[in-house]
């Protein structure tokens, strides 16, 4: 098979590598056990040292090292990648499904000669063909497809893989690597970041929403609603009736006269799942509902529900959710 | 300023999703189709522009019938000039192919901005704007909420959405590809009135010619995913539901 | 939502000849002319439901238009706080269809404009002019809830006939709050032994969108045209229509556009067979009710009594009318579009209209609320969460509650 085996291009912010990059390491080193090929981490960075003693679970990590790296510019990453790619000449490149692997596939299956697929949420080897499976028509359906290993471009939807599993108990065999590929005409610069401003909430673009129905009872009571959500990294939503009471701003309804979400995680407590609310949440990717009212059309909509009192679970709930990220 | 819009159609998700016998594709009887959103939204950006910046827009419909009417509700919102491209059934989602037959009439074109949609429902392969550019030889930066020309039509700035509602600015140089996330206003509305004299008096050119063999990604199956009607009830007190709720998230690595 | 009127697509701008060129336009339109009899009474203003919430109230948009300043008009937001509850139009004493021909004039030009259209209005349009209902579900699905009725709903296809036909409407047929009422008008249907039958899938929605005054012209006549092809492939003596604002837009509105139908509202078919009903009846339901008038059934088409007439043939029941009753009814708030609008309604006027109803139905002593409009029923049950009336006061369907006292609600196989 391809000697350049898998490579995982890394994304990384300010020194960070980002979580999808760790998942993507995660199905790297799957893929890796079950056919014996050799799995590489390629990070583009402008400051190798924060990530030379990282355990990552990979047998290799080349770390290409230029000042012009440390901002994403989609332009310059293409140019590098291929011309490192091209030297490594993997069977498989994983890239994530996110604002940066989905500017890269498509220049960089034409440079290199290879096939991308993209929204994966499972990546498999049979033969000498890379199999995939997919997620169409907004999760309505799930597409498996095969392309050739050689060379594969598969986009790693975020929350596939485990991020745990992209680490392992040592740190692999690190090379760094000068600016090759950079030259050439800078078409495309960029200037900055914009910071969000931390009152402007939109509530579309948070990945995960705890939603406030009317079973809250009381304003006092949405504090401890605020509380997990903060420790979920997510906003505090709410249906109708909780932003007419004036318990929340208009501008967190969601609802058909309020705002349409389609969060990776949407926690809807106390909410009994009228169409009005239903209509502006329905393809949320993971839905758990909360409602003492085992009949409540809520429950048709979501993935996973209780029937114990919310004001009970969320103390303990925010509890858990505090240990469990603590040990990070 | 002279900018291109590229519209595709994908099948409605409204209407029950049928596979076909074969088990690789949708059931065509059954498919209805819808302008892809991030599309309507490349639109819509191109129409700001050309108030901001004297110029035309040229909308690029791909797809079947359905293609013709999204030209008529296009240029009943403004857009100048209407070019339908028939494509096959079977190739609507294959962005390879869709690149490889654009490109040399975009070239043509002369376009100064290509919008599109960063991503399109039914695509399983890159984006048609990254493919396009590569092959055009132009810069392309997707997953944009805000595009700028600047005074002398030479370049654009351009905001990037990265996650946790940053964004990332950058200049890009013209001629470009962008892929556009969201329009920096909801897409406009067109009263029905105003789509119906479109479609009487529109006049669209067409591209015609066979689509080009190239290959693409190779469908296996298509499958439903397993879906509950009902959700699945998580057992036993707050202790335990809690336990189960962390589990959940971890599982999906939003912790 | 300050409507940018400037040169955006409204016609001439503003001034004074953007104001003839308005005006011009208006009177086109049967009776648009009649403005001209305005005498500045402020009998709209005073009797619109939201009227202290608009910077611009009606006496004041006549004011304007005389003053050459339609641009005004076109800036303000009190145009998209009308909820058509047809007040102004009731009272004016010059007789001019404020509600019908001013205020829907006005969102028209808008609309063409593309200038200041609430997004959540927009997106109930495009919902219906794709899928013929605004709530953007499939139109394959329309009579799925026949399903569940318990007794044959048959549906006609083209060339079949019936006594009546009944023309459900959207809400009736996909709203899951209405669904009790629907399965209870085609058990009471049933039992009545009536020869009926529905569009099912044909059916589009009525486009009551026009005449309760929400500015989409072109959508009002394709769903007009669209609809009357598919009545005129069935044969029917009569149509009976659940939704009162249906019943307004096929009485009158089809009429006007050349297709005469003779329509009525459930209650009013219900009405003439009163005896009939109270023969039926086998539970009581001892309840103190009040009604409340629709304002498409009762200021915009003068039914008042029919509704009460069925409730009457209940056993037990104690009829009690709200302060506010008849041609005076307070508006549930939902009409022209309002129903999409609440969120930037009630950021302007602050008490909602639903509150204000079920309170003043509290007050009564009564335990329900009973309502003809399947839009009341999740405004009323929403307004009587959030006014702490729960377990005090109920919303019902006139149609439910004949249905249960005659022993036909609960889970059945047909």
């Amino acid at each position: 098979m391809s000697p350049g085996g898998i490579v995982v291009v890394a994304e990384q912010e300010k020194g960070e590598l980002a979580d999808i990059t760790l998942e993507m390491l995660a199905c790297g080193r799957e893929t890796a056990d079950r056919t014996g090929w050799p799995l590489t981490c390629l990070l583009l960075t402008d400051r190798a040292a924060p990530f030379k003693a990282l355990p990552l679970a990979a047998d290799r990590l080349v770390i290409v090292e230029d000042p012009s790296l440390g901002a994403f510019n989609p332009e310059v990453h293409a140019r590098v990648l291929a011309h490192h790619l091209k030297a490594m000449a993997p069977a498989l490149v994983l890239l994530g499904n996110t604002a940066t692997g989905m500017d890269l596939a498509g220049p960089l299956s034409l440079l290199l000669g290879g096939m991308a697929v993209s929204g994966c949420v499972r990546v498999a080897v049979e033969g000498d063909a890379v199999v995939a499976t997919s997620r169409l028509y907004g999760g309505k359906l799930l597409a498996q497809t095969s392309v050739p290993a050689a060379l594969a471009l598969v986009l790693l939807m975020p929350g596939s893989y485990p991020r745990q599993k992209g680490m392992r108990d040592r740190a692999p065999k690190v090379e760094v690597q000068g600016g090759a590929g950079l030259a050439g005409p800078l078409r495309v610069r960029p200037k900055g970041i914009i910071e969000p401003k931390a009152e402007d909430v939109d509530l579309r673009k948070v990945p995960v929403l705890v939603a406030a129905g009317r079973g809250v009872q009381t304003k006092d009571n949405l504090r401890m609603i605020e509380d997990l959500a903060r420790t979920l990294g997510g906003a505090v939503c709410a249906t109708r009736p909780v932003v007419d009471q004036g318990w929340l701003p208009r501008s967190r309804q969601v609802g058909r006269s309020g705002v349409t979400v389609k969060p990776r995680l949407y926690l809807a407590l106390g909410i009994s799942g009228a169409p009005e609310h239903v209509e502006g949440m329905k393809d949320s990717d993971l839905v758990v509902a909360v409602n003492t009212d085992a009949s409540a059309p809520i429950f048709d909509v979501a993935h996973y529900g209780a029937t114990v009192d919310l004001l009970d679970l969320i103390p303990v709930l925010t509890e858990k959710l505090k240990a469990a990220k603590g040990g990070k | 300023m002279k900018a291109a819009v590229i519209l595709r159609q994908v099948p409605d998700v409204v209407e029950e999703l049928v596979i076909a016998e074969d088990g690789r594709s949708l059931s065509e009887d059954d498919v209805m189709y819808i302008t892809n959103e991030l599309d309507e939204h490349a639109l819509e950006q191109a129409l700001l522009l050309k108030a901001r910046h004297t110029g035309t827009v040229t909308a690029i419909g791909l797809g079947g019938d359905a293609a013709r009417d999204a030209l008529a509700t296009s240029v009943a919102k403004g857009a100048d000039e209407a070019v339908f491209v028939p494509i096959d059934f079977a190739a609507r989602g294959d962005n390879c192919v869709l690149s490889a037959h654009l490109a040399a009439a975009l070239k043509a074109g002369g376009y100064d901005v290509v919008l599109t949609g960063v991503y399109a429902t039914d695509q399983l392969d890159a984006g048609l704007g990254g493919l396009l550019a590569a092959r055009l030889g132009i810069p392309y930066v997707g997953g944009l909420s805000g595009v700028q020309l600047d005074a002398g039509g030479r370049k654009a700035v351009v905001h990037k959405e990265y996650p946790g509602g940053r964004l990332g600015v950058m200049e890009v140089d013209l001629p470009a590809v962008l892929g556009i996330q969201s329009a920096e206003q909801p897409p406009r509305y067109v009263p029905v009135s105003k789509v119906m004299q479109a479609r009487r008096t529109l006049r669209v050119k067409e591209l015609k010619g066979p689509l080009p063999q190239v290959a693409g990604v190779t469908v296996r199956k298509l499958l439903k995913p397993e879906s509950s009607a009902h959700a699945k009830m998580l057992e036993g007190d707050e202790d335990a539901v809690a336990g189960q709720i962390v589990n959940l998230v971890k599982e999906r690595g939003l912790l | 939502m300050q409507a940018e009127a400037k040169s955006m697509g409204v016609e001439g701008g503003k001034g004074v000849d953007a104001t003839k060129a308005f005006l011009g336009r208006l009177s086109l339109l049967p009776d648009g002319d009649r403005i001209a009899a305005c005498i500045q009474c402020g009998m709209c203003s005073g009797s619109c439901p939201v009227g202290y919430a608009m910077d611009i109230n009606p006496r004041m948009m006549i004011a304007k238009l005389r003053a050459g300043r339609v641009d005004d008009l076109y800036r303000s937001s009190s145009i998209w706080l009308c909820v058509a509850c047809f007040n102004c139009t009731y009272r004016c004493p010059s007789n001019i269809p404020i509600t019908d021909r001013l205020i829907a004039s006005l969102r028209e030009e808008l609309l063409a404009g593309g200038v200041g259209v609430p997004p959540e209005l927009q997106a109930a349009f495009e919902k219906t002019a794709r899928y013929g209902n605004p709530f953007g579900e499939s139109p394959k699905k329309r009579d799925a809830w026949t399903k569940e009725a318990g007794v044959e709903v048959p549906v006609l296809e083209p060339g079949d006939s019936a006594d009546v036909l009944w023309w459900v409407g959207c809400f009736g047929s996909y709203n899951k709050r209405n669904r009790k009422d629907t399965i209870a008008l085609a058990r009471l249907l049933d039992v009545l032994g009536v020869d009926f039958g529905i569009l099912g899938t044909d059916e589009w929605c009525s486009g009551d969108l026009r005449c309760t005054s929400q500015g989409e012209e072109g959508l009002f006549d394709a769903l007009y045209r669209h609809n009357t092809a598919q009545l005129s492939k069935r044969k029917y003596k009569e149509v009976l229509v659940g939704d009162p604002h249906a019943f307004n837009a096929l009485s009158k509105e089809y009429k006007r556009l050349g297709t005469p139908l003779k329509v009525r509202h459930y209650t009013q078919f219900l009405a003439e067979r009163a005896p009939e009903l109270r023969r039926l009846m086998k539970q009581t339901m001892q309840a103190k009710v009040t009604y409340h008038d629709a304002c498409c059934l009762g200021r915009r088409n003068n039914e008042y009594e029919a509704p009460r007439i069925v409730l009457e043939t209940i056993p037990g029941i104690r009829l009690v009318d709200m302060p506010r009753n008849r041609e005076n009814a307070l508006c549930c708030g939902g009409g022209g579009g309002a129903n999409w609008l609440d969120s930037f309604i009630w950021e302007r006027t602050r008490v909602p209209l639903p509150v204000q109803r079920v309170q003043e139905a509290a007050k009564t002593g009564a335990d329900i609320l009973a309502v003809s409009c399947p839009l009341e029923i999740p405004r009323f049950d929403d307004a009587i969460k959030t006014s702490g009336l729960e377990g005090r006061l109920r919303v019902r369907e006139v149609s439910e509650m004949a249905a249960e006292a005659m022993g036909l609600s609960g889970a059945r196989v047909a």
